[in-house]
């Protein structure tokens, strides 16, 4: 399948039924044509929402919105209108959690009168659930925070180190937390015993990270390949070099798709090009070959058959990685 | 989608006029669309449908340069303003960012050069101060802040100049030229000024940094190399004396008593206009304004200079903001032009014997 849209495609979701694009415009646009414009503005960021239905987006009219392809609902709003520019949500827990300026706001799927609002010291930048969805790290300026999900008054943990982060993710056995930085590298933490992590070398940011193959390894943007951390054992990449796939002089990895239960990757590369490695470092089969604008968003269905893509321009499609 | 979008920033305490001046450009009939970032807590009305509060997080790089910090708000606002941009069909032609008073410039500008998403979308057209003809010199005095912002900036419009006498504005104008003696001065009232003298200015871009604003490196009056020329703003025919008094206008009065805050106030920022008729060691004049900006480049807020290369007949073209350089050979010289050297370095305690006798040994 493919598609072209007068705007741009800032996030794909995959839920139950297929692929869901989320666009510069407000409106969201699902695979068999249903339609949803509920945002004055900008999404700026997106989910899938916990039940397996339909998609959460966060915009720049600082609403938070579920989608399905026959209705829409607002399920949130920001103080003062604030963008919401991060959102995670995990069916393990059926909770929902967004960033709008200084405030991490979770929601309960399944409660519609539960929300609670956190405030960081800073504007903070990346949300995300640990894999049992009772915990929630933030990425901000000097480190990542560490909270309950469902406590209402906490101080959170935080684990520190200098410099500004912009992106967060757990390992999916919940013994790590790794964050992407401004200042082209990755950060992480082993949470047993806050052990510090520096996972450099990137000529470029990172703007996307993804665990595949049960956990075991972290692929990543930011380079002329995807690079792959390996996280086996209790002291995941420390001490351990990182592997690089699909290297290409004259291109970078813009994006990374994976699925953790599978050991499949999707990379969506700054020259438009999108290529699937099954398994990682035994060839590259391009689902899109033309070059062409930035890949700009990229998914992998849950049970890893299906990548989604989009560029710049407002060229998607849908490929089968079967 | 592959035109950078240019971004102009405005900076200036409360009451400048700033928001008039904004309202101006965004309600003038230009058939323009821009995207206005302001301060979260400032100034409301503004006329636009594209207004996003900035909440002034200002952060250090991990780059080991004490200097280099960034508005990680920028960083976030300018990548979401992005994702309403249209392929072929733009949601905005330009970002505005207007910043409070007691915003400091330098890292709203060094976030357009030291982030690689910024800078690929985007490119820092010029900053403009705005300050107020009545109250500027008590906000100079009290307000490191002030000063910095009209340091900083690519021009400076003095407005409500029908507020005060033309004595109070001349002197206004001789201590804006000291802070910054790269910067245009504008005079206007209820910010009425023309609009092209806010936009578009290139006031980063090294292949306009002579053509549209030659004055910036005639070093002041009084200093040696000082050209009269038809930038100066002041009376040539009786230019003979030799006292070091800023830009006066068409009725100067050479003996105007400007009070305590004329001629004999010192600023601690200061801009340092250097010279020499003679070509110059292209690497030696390298390796010192490098050295010069790594172990200044903290005091050092904008530099610009246009240097003559011996054995090279294009323009060495530079500018600078703290650490950050840029240069490059641009245009030949012309076969009729001058070809000499002329740097401007504007910063806080700087050694002004020291920069020059550093300027002049680079001297082929």
């Amino acid at each position: 399948m493919k598609s072209m849209y007068d705007a741009q495609i800032t996030a794909i979701v995959f839920d139950t039924e297929g692929a869901i694009f989320a666009l510069g415009d407000g409106s969201v646009r699902f695979e068999d044509g249903a339609f949803s414009a509920a945002h004055d503005g900008a999404i700026l960021c997106a989910v899938a929402h916990p039940s397996g239905t339909g998609i959460v987006t966060g915009g720049d009219d600082g609403r938070l919105i579920w989608h399905r392809r026959t209705d829409a609902g607002v399920l949130a709003t920001s103080a003062r209108g604030q963008w919401i520019d991060a959102v995670d949500a995990s069916a393990e827990s059926g909770l929902i959690a967004f960033s709008a300026g200084k405030t991490l706001t979770v929601l309960d799927a399944k409660d519609a009168g539960f929300r609670r609002d956190f405030q960081h010291e800073r504007t903070f930048s990346g949300v995300a659930f640990e894999p049992r969805g009772r915990r929630i790290a933030t990425s901000t300026y000097g480190g990542a925070a560490l909270w309950f999900a469902r406590i209402a008054e906490q101080k959170p943990t935080f684990l520190k180190w200098a410099g500004s982060h912009t992106a967060v993710t757990f390992s999916p056995d919940g013994a790590f937390v790794v964050t992407a930085m401004q200042d082209s590298q990755l950060h992480g933490w082993r949470l047993k015993d806050q052990k510090n992590m520096r996972m450099g070398g990137y000529p470029s940011k990172v703007r996307a990270f993804s665990f595949l193959s049960n956990g075991q390894l972290l692929a990543t943007s930011g380079a002329q390949g995807a690079v792959l951390w390996p996280f086996v054992g209790a002291n995941g990449p420390m001490g351990r070099e990182a592997t690089e796939i699909g290297f290409d002089e004259g291109s970078l990895v813009a994006l990374v798709a994976s699925q953790p239960k599978h050991g499949v990757l999707a990379a969506g590369l700054n020259d438009g090009r999108v290529w699937l490695a099954d398994p990682p470092g035994q060839g590259l089969n391009f689902l899109k070959a033309e070059r062409g604008a930035p890949i700009t968003a990229l998914a992998m269905s849950p049970d890893a058959t299906r990548v989604a893509w989009a560029d710049e321009d407002g060229n998607a499609g849908v490929s089968e990685a079967g | 989608m592959t035109d950078k979008i240019p971004v102009t920033v405005l900076t200036g305490y409360l009451g400048a006029g700033k928001t008039t001046l904004l309202n101006r450009i965004l309600t003038e009939d230009h058939g323009k669309r821009y995207a206005v970032i302001v301060n979260e807590f400032g100034e409301i009305g503004i006329d636009n449908d594209l207004v996003v509060g900035a909440d002034e997080d200002v952060f250090e790089m991990n780059n080991g340069c004490v200097c280099c910090t960034v508005r990680g708000d920028l960083i976030r606002i300018i990548a979401g303003l992005m994702k309403r941009q249209k392929p072929g069909a733009p949601a905005f032609d330009a970002i505005i960012v207007e910043t409070t008073g007691l915003a400091d410039p330098g890292p709203v500008a060094q976030t357009f050069f030291v982030d690689e998403d910024v800078k690929a979308k985007t490119q820092l057209d010029s900053v403009t101060a705005l300050v107020d003809a009545k109250h500027v010199m008590a906000r100079l005095d009290d307000s490191k802040e002030a000063r910095e912002q009209v340091a900083f900036a690519d021009r400076i419009i003095l407005n409500k100049t029908d507020l005060v006498s033309e004595a109070e504005l001349v002197a206004v104008e001789a201590r804006l030229r000291k802070l910054n003696p790269l910067a245009p001065i504008t005079r206007a009232e209820r910010a009425n000024i023309p609009l092209d003298q806010v936009l578009g200015l290139g006031g980063f871009d090294l292949g306009r940094i002579l053509d549209i604003n030659p004055e910036f490196a005639n070093p002041a009056h009084g200093e040696p190399g000082h050209v009269h020329d038809e930038h100066c703003g002041h009376d040539h025919h009786d230019h003979d004396h030799d006292h070091d008094h800023g830009h006066a206008h068409a009725h100067h009065d050479h003996d105007h008593h400007p009070g305590a805050r004329g001629h004999a106030h010192e600023d601690d920022i200061k801009g340092i206009s250097l010279s020499l008729d003679r070509p110059m060691d292209g690497t030696k004049f390298t390796a010192w304004l490098d050295r010069l900006l790594g172990e200044q480049g903290q005091n050092i807020l904008r530099a610009k200079g246009i240097i003559d290369v011996s054995g090279e007949d294009r323009r060495l073209v530079f500018q600078a903001v703290h650490m950050i350089l840029e240069g490059d050979l641009q245009r030949e010289w012309g076969a009729n032009e001058r070809r000499w050297s002329r740097a401007v370095f504007i910063g806080r305690e700087l050694d002004e014997a020291a920069l020059k006798a550093g300027f002049e040994a680079c001297a082929a």
